[in-house]
């Protein structure tokens, strides 16, 4: 690939992105204002008092035109001001800053936990005969279909208040990070390993994996080197969906288990029309979603070398 | 989610069996000075500020580290706190508090008059937007008369001022951090004069706090004197109730509040655990107000049915174990000012309310087998905003919903709906029924707050009844207690007889304890837990 092709590339890629991130806050604020009710109502409450009203939407510039208030929000934007939350009145930057790793740690925990559980459960039972896919099937579909928040709960019940192996809540340690990883992985792996496990099964039944049999190639080598690289691609093209999947799985798993997180903070914000909170964390969505798509795009080159051609 | 509850309530019972018997010690004779604890919370408070919260989670939290000039008891009377002695002028108007001496803010700065008056200054300029605010809707100014004396002046007679100086939302903070701005934060920057300091808040997780030594002014209701037995504690968020409730059985907590009632036999008369119910003095009933200006609901003899077409007893009942009773009135029954004689009075009366309907031209039936008049049918909307449901309250709503149906064919449409449409609805003055509770404490200040014409329901709501708003003005202005007494008496039985407000029941504060935990108790002018002050470990 010419080194001016891979620059062009690149640089598409970032002006995609900055549109996404755009468009992105953009659809949020527009639909954060388009929902019923004044925003100093809200924020107001079951509180009235002469001037109350007024002097919240002063102080948070609720005054203004929505134009000009969405004009200030891209210019702050653009400064790397975040502004402050309307709710929790500190800096959005330190509200999201400090709840971003709790939740990036369990979601990648989560995801590591469900893809070497999938990967595992596929290559063990993939065309290892009617039993085995029965028992695969079958517990891939438990695990999918189980819901995050009870399945929590299960755990707390058996390890945490039983055993007493691992703390209830907190994200002080690594053990407490244990359960909540574990309840976040399984449903995702569930359905990872159905999606793997199926792929896998149809490779199988390709003639170059006869061809690499005759040569003599052991049955668990053709799966792990010949196999599983076929039957990556549709595995990897559900990954957007699969972080998507564990930054949401996350909002129930943090409340269930009392730990920080994102899930959180961006629930009580949606509630409560916390605008400034509400963008921050679909600004960081988008930047997410951009980051992970670009990464799988880099995946698929690696797994499939017809792709490199262009 | 309610429906994994009893789900989660037995696998906690599961728990608590496994966690096995324990040897229970005997209580020590003295308390104790030392130790920690760990409490479990349902929420998370997003504002520490008293000032500016208006959420029943952080007020509690707020009673460690902030004190009040007086203190409210039990019985509705005030004892000193950080002011000595107060009395109030002859014109109703003028309150002059003198100063307890040699207290200090957690950051070193004296407790001095122009530290109240720099307190009430800020929560009453309006700019500053603090929700404490409401309650100083008739207070005027501050003087400082002496360094150890302060007058606050009133612009109209407020027979709740006392109450609403007691309360923490206007509990008094250091003037250093109040010049500092934002404190809904927490932390050391936080600094009131209360027996515990805000040592760190780690957002989503936790908020520790740690003993005040200097303390040496407790409350006059306190148990104690000196500073507080506890070396200092630390409250952990928990929101989801069996996850609480198995953290306290299996040790990993001391304390949780919220106990729901499916998890309070886990631990009623258990060896290894103390249940605590809260009174119900200072909020108000859980009541359907009813928006008397807005059709059908406008016509006394559909309200009427409303209230008495269905039997609180059994819903209530079933929608709590039996764990609190149905409610009587507006004003909580623990509290002074509660109208006894509406025990009993009113409701469950479905022949009644059906002929009021038949009367009033709700006679059609539609296929759904609702009541209707010229074709329309005979439905009231209840907007319960989602930020507010909770501890099964839907639930109860629910049970009323499907009595009215079959009882009397009255279709009660129950939305959950947005904090934005409630505020909306509230700002428009269109809201149909709102469920809640109010905990201003204060009986005349609840009422006014509920059926006030400038309280938050009826303040957009066009002509509201003048016989109604004008005793609860003067219910306010009344600062001789047996006058103030027999207007509200006068406005509860009112309330009822109009049909303006239906009480369903009377919500407890409920916390559990792991053995060995003691002082703990309950805050008169919150209904919520005290602070840790009186709190000790015994037995290690």
């Amino acid at each position: 690939m010419p080194a001016r092709h891979l620059t062009l590339r690149i640089l598409s890629r970032l002006g995609t992105s900055l549109v996404v991130a755009w468009a992105s806050v953009t659809a949020a604020f527009v639909a954060l204002h388009a929902l019923p009710g004044r925003i100093e109502d809200i924020l107001a409450g079951d509180v009235d008092f002469p001037g109350l009203r007024e002097a919240i939407a002063a102080e948070w510039g609720l005054d203004r035109s929505l134009p000009a208030q969405y004009a200030d929000f891209l210019l702050r934007l653009a400064h790397g001001d975040f502004g402050t939350s309307y709710v929790l009145r500190r800096p959005v930057i330190e509200v999201v800053g400090s709840q971003l790793r709790p939740t990036v740690e369990l979601a990648f925990a989560a995801g590591l936990l469900a893809v070497l559980l999938a990967g595992g459960l596929a290559l063990a039972t993939a065309g290892r005969g009617r039993l085995a896919h029965g028992l695969a099937s079958s517990l891939e579909l438990v695990a999918a279909s189980t819901p995050v928040f009870w399945l929590g709960i299960l755990l707390l019940m058996a390890f945490s208040f039983s055993l007493r192996w691992f703390p209830v809540a907190g994200a002080k340690s690594w053990n407490a990070l244990v359960l909540p990883a574990i309840a976040l992985a399984l449903p995702t792996a569930g359905l990872l390993a159905q999606v793997l496990r199926e792929a896998m099964e149809k490779t199988l039944d390709q003639p170059f994996v006869t061809t690499v049999r005759a040569r003599g190639v052991g049955e668990t080598a053709i799966r792990i080197r010949h196999v599983l690289r076929h039957a990556l691609l549709p595995a990897v093209t559900l990954g957007g969906w699969l972080i998507g999947g564990l930054l949401g799985g996350a909002v129930i798993t943090e409340k269930v288990f009392g730990r920080p997180g994102l899930g959180t903070v961006t629930l009580g914000a949606v509630l409560t029309h916390d605008v400034p909170v509400v963008l921050a964390v679909v600004l960081l969505a988008a930047l997410i979603h951009v980051a992970a798509s670009t990464l799988l795009d880099i995946l698929y080159l690696l797994i499939d070398p017809r792709l490199r051609t262009t | 989610m309610r429906k994994i509850v009893p789900c989660g309530a037995v696998l906690t019972t599961c728990a608590v069996w496994l966690a096995g018997p324990a040897y229970a010690a005997p209580p020590d004779l003295a308390p104790k000075t030392g130790g920690t604890t760990t409490w479990g919370v349902a929420t998370e408070p997003s504002c520490f500020d008293p000032h500016r919260s208006s959420q029943q989670a952080a007020f509690f939290v707020a009673r460690n580290y902030i004190d009040s000039l007086v203190a409210k008891r039990a019985d509705g009377s005030f004892a000193p706190w950080l002011a000595t002695q107060w009395s109030l002028a002859p014109d109703g108007l003028t309150y002059t508090f003198t100063l307890r001496d040699g207290v200090t803010f957690h950051d070193g700065t004296p407790l001095d008059a122009e530290a109240v008056k720099a307190n009430f200054d800020f929560v009453k300029k309006p700019e500053n937007a603090a929700n404490a605010a409401a309650l100083l809707d008739r207070y005027a100014r501050a003087e400082v008369v002496a360094p150890n004396v302060v007058r606050l002046i009133l612009a109209r007679p407020d027979s709740s001022f006392l109450e609403s100086v007691s309360n923490v939302k206007l509990g008094i903070l250091s003037p250093k951090a109040l010049a500092k701005g934002d404190l809904c934060g927490g932390g050391p920057a936080l600094a009131g004069t209360g027996p515990f300091v805000f040592a760190e808040y780690v957002r989503g997780q936790s908020a520790r706090f740690v003993r005040n030594k200097a303390y040496a002014w407790p409350p006059g209701y306190a148990a104690h004197a000196g500073p507080a037995y506890l070396d200092g504690f630390t409250i952990r968020f928990l929101p989801e109730a069996a996850v609480r409730a198995g953290a306290l059985a299996s040790g990993q907590v001391d304390v949780i509040e919220g106990v729901q009632p499916t998890d309070a036999p886990l631990f009623t008369d258990q060896p290894d655990f103390t249940l605590l119910k809260g009174p119900l003095g200072a909020g108000t009933a859980f009541t359907l107000n009813v928006n008397y200006t807005r059709a059908p609901a406008d016509d006394v003899r559909v309200r009427r049915a409303l209230r008495d077409g269905f039997d609180p007893e059994p819903i209530v009942g079933q929608a709590y174990l039996g764990t609190v009773p149905r409610a009587w009135s507006i004003i909580g029954p623990d509290n002074p000012a509660f109208n006894r004689a509406l025990v009993g009075a009113w409701g469950r009366d479905v022949a009644g309310a059906n002929r009021l309907l038949d009367v009033a031209g709700w006679t059609g039936r539609d296929a759904a087998g609702f009541r209707t008049r010229d074709g329309k049918r005979l439905t009231i909307e209840v907007g319960y905003p989602q930020p507010y449901v909770r501890d099964n309250r839907e639930v109860l709503i629910q049970g009323i919903q499907a009595a009215l149906r079959k009882n009397i064919g009255l279709d009660l449409n129950l939305r959950i709906i947005t904090a934005g449409e409630y505020a909306k609805g509230n700002a428009t003055g269109t809201w149909s029924i709102y469920p809640n509770t109010d905990n201003p404490s204060d009986a005349a200040r609840e009422l006014w707050d509920m059926l006030g014409t400038k309280g938050f329901l009826y303040t957009n709501v066009p002509n509201p009844d003048p016989e109604i708003t004008g005793l609860v003005d003067e219910a306010l202005a009344a600062t001789d207690p047996a006058r103030k007494r027999a207007f509200t008496d006068r406005i509860q039985v009112l309330g009822i007889e109009k049909a303006y407000i239906v009480p369903l029941f009377a919500p407890s504060w409920f916390l559990a304890a792991r053995k060995g935990v003691e002082g703990l108790g309950f805050e008169a002018g919150l209904d919520s837990p005290a602070n840790a002050y009186d709190v000790w470990l015994a037995g290690e």
